[in-house]
């Protein structure tokens, strides 16, 4: 009997989940939905307080089940500015999905404790109206809601929403609500029951770009002969307002103002130690791109071959070269460690829907192993053949759906090599060499003439 | 998450900046070496070739040829 208690018992603790504390409050919320690019991005400052008798270890976060837009990145970082971990959690009796973060030090009861959320949404602003012609500004909107969408109740709360421009259509007006320049104030509002829902609505002008990198594959090749090779193949879309009626050059050429729908440029950055950076598509070198040097980094401003309006979309290579000292490590058991970014920047705001990262191997390693910042789905291992190479290189791959800023962070790989694989190419060519060499000693002896020699004739 | 700030950094055994001067000095030397076997095997008869001296001076100017190959490929941005 006591033993199928026991069983009985482990069971619960398996199935059981999560329970939502509710002696846990949100004493303050202060929210900030930053609408300046394509992204949206709420920070909200939560202090947490405890008005229980036992101390509490780590409080859920959770989706909301019916909001515009994808969360694409969320993060918690406590008062130190230091990362907390998010796990997924299933909660009884709900079927919203919940995330739990843990906090570094228990919260006693009577005290409070800050945490900031960030929360990172793409294709949370539709453009409205969804077409416009050359010369009108692009109009978007953005639902969300009044109140933050918490299990927990909250004691106050205050919402600011920053706009790209003060041309503001309209906004839902729950008051008190004030507006000042490009910043909307919501609140305080007080007393807020768990997964209280409003809709807030706003409909403003942004002309920032609406630039999404469609697919993005990145090759990194290793040399050991001292550089790191980088090629980007990158496909993009307008996703903005669709463009309504002809597009006029003549338009477009007089229209200086700097705030316009189209993309005409814009800048990527490379590392600082780049060089041999190339751009160009299938036509081939796209002259309108320029390199600027900066003390830390490279800016690279690149122009497509023709402004980017609504629903257009262009895709190009751009390649360059880094010296692997800078990512390329030795462990003390003489493993090769490399680091580098799983994706680069593209340009500010982005918003990558397909990333696919191939890392292709020097000759001849072994045991590889791969550590990765965030999941990303792991494809088959690949063979390619590059240069001077009559045995393949092993090429790593994997995938990644949704990115953005956030998520340029360094990915490892360990492998083992020999150093002497180093001659393996040079001796090749050699090779090569001596037998055209040979070819040659045996030919200049081969006699077919069918007449006997004058010489031996003399004889 | 491998500690990168313990690690060592891993440098290549041949400086980068060497490797047009290696190019121009490989090189040339695989081709003075080039040049001899040919214009021995075109000058040599029957009687005077000697498949030791061929050989030798074949050997030589295939090992010199090859590493400044790919010196030449490496200092023109080929990295193999």
């Amino acid at each position: 009997m006591l033993k199928l208690n026991l069983f009985l018992l482990f069971l619960v603790g398996v199935n059981a989940g999560e329970q939502i504390n509710s002696y846990l409050i949100y004493k303050n919320v202060d929210r900030s939905i930053d609408l300046t690019s394509q992204l949206v991005k709420i920070t909200s400052t939560i202090t947490l307080e405890n008005a229980g008798k036992d101390p509490i270890k780590n409080f859920l976060v959770v989706d909301e089940p019916k909001s515009d837009g994808k969360v694409v990145y969320r993060g918690v970082k406590d008062s130190a500015k230091q990362d907390l971990n998010l796990l997924p959690v299933q909660v009884d009796g709900s079927d919203n999905k919940f995330h739990k973060v843990v906090l570094r030090q228990n919260l006693e009861p009577g005290r409070t404790a800050t945490v900031v959320l960030e929360e990172i949404i793409a294709k949370g602003l539709a453009p409205y109206p969804s077409s416009i012609s050359q010369k009108e500004k692009q109009l978007v909107r953005y639902f969300g809601n009044h109140y933050i969408y918490t299990p927990y109740t909250v004691a106050k709360q205050k919402t600011d929403v920053v706009l790209s421009s003060r041309s503001v259509e309209n906004y839902t007006k729950l008051k008190p609500v004030t507006q000042s320049d490009n910043t909307i104030t919501y609140g305080p509002y007080t007393d807020i029951k768990p997964y209280t829902e409003d809709q807030l609505v706003v409909h403003f002008e942004n002309n920032a770009p609406f630039l999404t990198v469609t697919r993005l594959e990145r090759v990194i090749e290793i040399s050991h002969w001292g550089n790191v090779a980088i090629e980007e193949q990158i496909e993009i879309k307008h996703t903005g307002a669709k463009l309504k009626g002809p597009f006029s050059r003549y338009d477009y050429q007089r229209d200086t103002s700097s705030s316009h729908h189209s993309i005409k440029s814009y800048t990527t950055v490379l590392p600082a130690t780049a060089h041999s950076i190339y751009y160009r598509d299938s036509n081939g070198n796209i002259s309108t791109s320029s390199v600027k040097h900066r003390k830390d980094w490279i800016e690279l401003e690149l122009r497509p071959r023709f402004p980017l309006f609504g629903g257009w979309q262009s895709s190009y290579t751009l390649g360059y070269s880094v010296p692997s000292y800078q990512y390329l490590y030795r462990t003390p058991e003489g493993q090769n460690v490399l680091s580098m970014r799983f994706i680069d920047h593209v340009f500010d705001d982005m918003f990558v829907e397909e990333a696919t990262t191939s890392i292709v191997l020097p000759v001849g390693v072994s045991d590889v192993q791969l550590i990765v910042p965030y999941q990303v789905e792991k494809l088959q291992d690949d063979i390619t053949y590059k240069y001077l190479d009559n045995m393949g290189r092993k090429v790593l791959r994997m995938r990644k759906n949704d990115l953005v800023e956030q998520h340029i962070q360094d990915l490892e790989i360990t492998y083992s090599w020999q150093p002497q694989l180093l001659l393996h190419e040079p001796l090749l060519i050699s090779l090569a060499l001596f037998i055209l060499f040979v070819a040659v000693i045996i030919w200049v002896r081969l006699d077919f003439s069918l007449g006997v020699p004058e010489h031996s004739k003399k004889e | 998450m491998v500690d990168t700030a313990r690690l060592s950094r891993y440098v290549s055994p041949v400086n980068p900046a060497v490797f047009p001067h290696l190019t121009l000095v490989l090189l040339g030397i695989g081709v003075f070496f080039t040049a001899w076997f040919f214009v021995y095997e075109v000058t040599s008869t029957k009687k005077t070739r000697s498949l030791k001296k061929e050989l030798l001076v074949a050997l030589v100017a295939s090992i010199f040829s090859g590493f400044g190959v790919l010196f030449l490929l490496l200092s023109v941005g080929i990295y193999v």
